[in-house]
């Protein structure tokens, strides 16, 4: 078949998008009945269990539920910007998927080869970062434009938090960038290949990894990390006066940012698709990178299931004194090692 | 199809520096310039510059318009009032500047018309990570070195500027009767010291606590 006609290249494109898509939204659903039902275990009860065969179809009787509901804009908001901000969260953070690579290069019968991801360029990872940066606006406009104390509250929480954690969240990347030479994740991920896991970066950065995930559930807003939407004080937060479709989206928003950020671990920490098989049947691959991304999304439940929630002053102090220091003394002795090793 | 692109961008890019500068809603300003480095951005991409593209994006997108939009924010300016008097001599200076910008745009249009056109070889590798990083680190490391210690000079500056804790508020005052000041009363920002002292004046109780002390009686004196 003639790959190189641009046609069907644009078609096979918006293919690979469409499936990616359906795959991360139903991943969300998932993830948000698995954090009911996992939190539901934590806690000693029962969980949402019947809707659907184990409360399999819970997730989506919630959303037709949400739908459902009135549409309220306050009279009193920036109207175009309170539009706006729920766009912006779920926009950056959809756009964040098309780098990561879901498996190796598969070749088809009758299609012939095709790599696993949708776009290949020499930033990826800068792409991410730049892409996650964006996303703050979402949050902050949010609390800005809802003319509200507890929504301003909220915005100018998170978007002090995530300007914070980003610092400690890029550097903590520089290790591996460090060790790989490069910004292509395809190729960090190749790299990683072979010698029965003893190539994945979590062996070479430890340290990074750490420090990594503490700052991606900073950067995700997650518990214990949630001071975004306190609901002890902030009522809700920012999406206080947001309803039906738009409170959705953000709602889509902070879970597909959680599977984003784990992509990122994976890809980067864990070897991404890499595991025992692969050589063999390049389709396990993709098997391998889900299942170490719902690992990932497990830990985030557990956390929510175990952990209190730090006080303002404290995740400040944590993020600025702790974490960011950490990081660079990470990348000092990451490039000291690897300038003796490599000479 | 790049063509297509760049008229796309440069429309955004403009529409959205427009808006920027006539809107009166300063957030507005705000959503239009990130809007404005956005396409920006774009452009760097269709030029095969990705790395500048990106560094513009995370540093002025990401981190400086949140820092303005932060400050609106916590200002909470939603209506600034037009002060059109103060600003009268700025109209005849913008004229100025844009016939100057008009004659460098012509300028440039002109000669790229009368000279031929040499594309310079491998320029699809000038914008990669790669050959910014080996540019950065060899044949410009003095203006990369100078600029990192800017950057210092000016994160220290910051820092020296907000911590000028030990000058007492202007609300600070002695409460008639009562002759003992706490800690908080003198230094109002080291709440967490808790010592006190016994005195007669403001002033006496800061000298005995080794804070400065200036009280807007003191200036006017």
């Amino acid at each position: 078949m003639a790959w190189d006609n641009q046609y069907i290249h644009a078609l096979v494109l918006i293919i690979a998008i469409t499936v990616a898509f359906l795959t991360i939204m139903l991943l969300v659903a998932a993830t948000v009945l698995a954090e009911r039902r996992v939190l539901a275990l934590i806690q000693g009860r029962l969980g949402p269990n019947r809707v659907g065969y184990g409360g399999i179809l819970q997730p989506f009787a919630d959303f037709i539920k949400t739908m459902m509901k009135e549409d309220l804009v306050p009279d009193q908001s920036t109207r175009f910007v309170f539009l706006l901000a729920p766009m912006i969260a779920v926009i950056t953070a959809i756009m964040a998927i098309i780098v990561y690579p879901f498996g190796p290069t598969i070749t088809l019968p009758f299609l012939g080869t095709f790599p696993l991801r949708i776009a290949q360029f020499d930033v990826a990872l800068l792409y991410v970062l730049g892409v996650t940066s964006v996303g703050v606006y979402g949050i902050a406009l949010a609390g800005w434009s809802s003319n509200n104390k507890y929504s301003l509250m909220g915005g100018l929480r998170s978007s002090a938090q995530m300007i914070s954690y980003e610092l400690a969240l890029g550097l903590s990347l520089i290790g591996v960038i460090l060790l790989s030479g490069t910004l292509d994740i395809y190729q960090i991920v190749e790299q990683q290949s072979g010698w029965y896991g003893l190539h994945w970066n979590i062996i070479y950065q430890p340290f990074g990894f750490i420090l990594y995930l503490i700052a991606a559930i900073a950067e995700t807003n997650r518990v214990p990390f949630d001071l975004p939407e306190a609901e002890t004080e902030l009522v809700a937060g920012f999406h206080t006066e947001y309803s039906s479709i738009k409170f959705l989206l953000f709602f889509n928003a902070e879970y597909i940012n959680m599977i984003t950020v784990s992509m990122l671990a994976t890809t980067l920490f864990l070897g991404g698709w890499n595991g025992p098989g692969v050589a063999q049947l390049p389709l396990l691959g993709v098997v391998y990178f889900f299942a170490k991304i719902i690992f990932f999304l497990f830990v985030y439940i557990w956390l929510r299931g175990t952990l209190p929630r730090f006080r303002f002053d404290q995740l400040m102090d944590f993020g600025w004194k702790f974490l960011l220091p950490a990081a660079i003394l990470n990348i000092v002795l990451t490039a000291t090692v690897l300038y003796f090793t490599t000479g | 199809m790049s063509t297509l692109l760049f008229i796309i961008f440069a429309g955004m890019a403009i529409g959205c520096a427009i808006a920027m500068v006539s809107q009166s809603n300063p957030l507005y300003s705000a959503i239009s310039l990130i809007g404005v480095f956005i396409s920006l951005a774009s452009i760097y991409v269709t030029l095969a510059a990705p790395f500048i593209a990106a560094v513009q994006v995370i540093v002025y997108a990401g981190a400086i318009m949140v820092l303005v939009i932060f400050v609106i924010m916590l200002l909470n300016v939603e209506h600034s009032e037009p002060r059109r008097k103060r600003l009268k001599f700025l109209v005849p200076m913008a004229i100025g500047m844009a016939a100057v910008l008009l004659a460098e745009t012509v300028f440039i249009l002109h000669s790229v018309q009368i000279t031929e056109n040499h594309p310079a070889a491998n320029i699809s590798d000038v914008g990669l990570t790669h050959s910014i990083g080996v540019g950065l680190f060899t044949g410009y490391l003095l203006p990369f070195e100078i600029t990192s210690v800017l950057l210092l000079m000016a994160i220290v500056g910051a820092m020296s500027l907000a911590r000028r804790t030990t000058i007492l508020s202007a609300t600070a005052r002695v409460v008639p009767g009562s002759q003992v000041l706490a800690m908080d009363i003198v230094n109002p920002r080291g709440v967490e010291d808790l010592r006190m002292v016994e005195t007669e004046t403001t002033e006496e109780a800061a000298h005995l606590l080794g804070v400065d002390f200036h009280s807007e009686r003191s200036e006017r004196e």
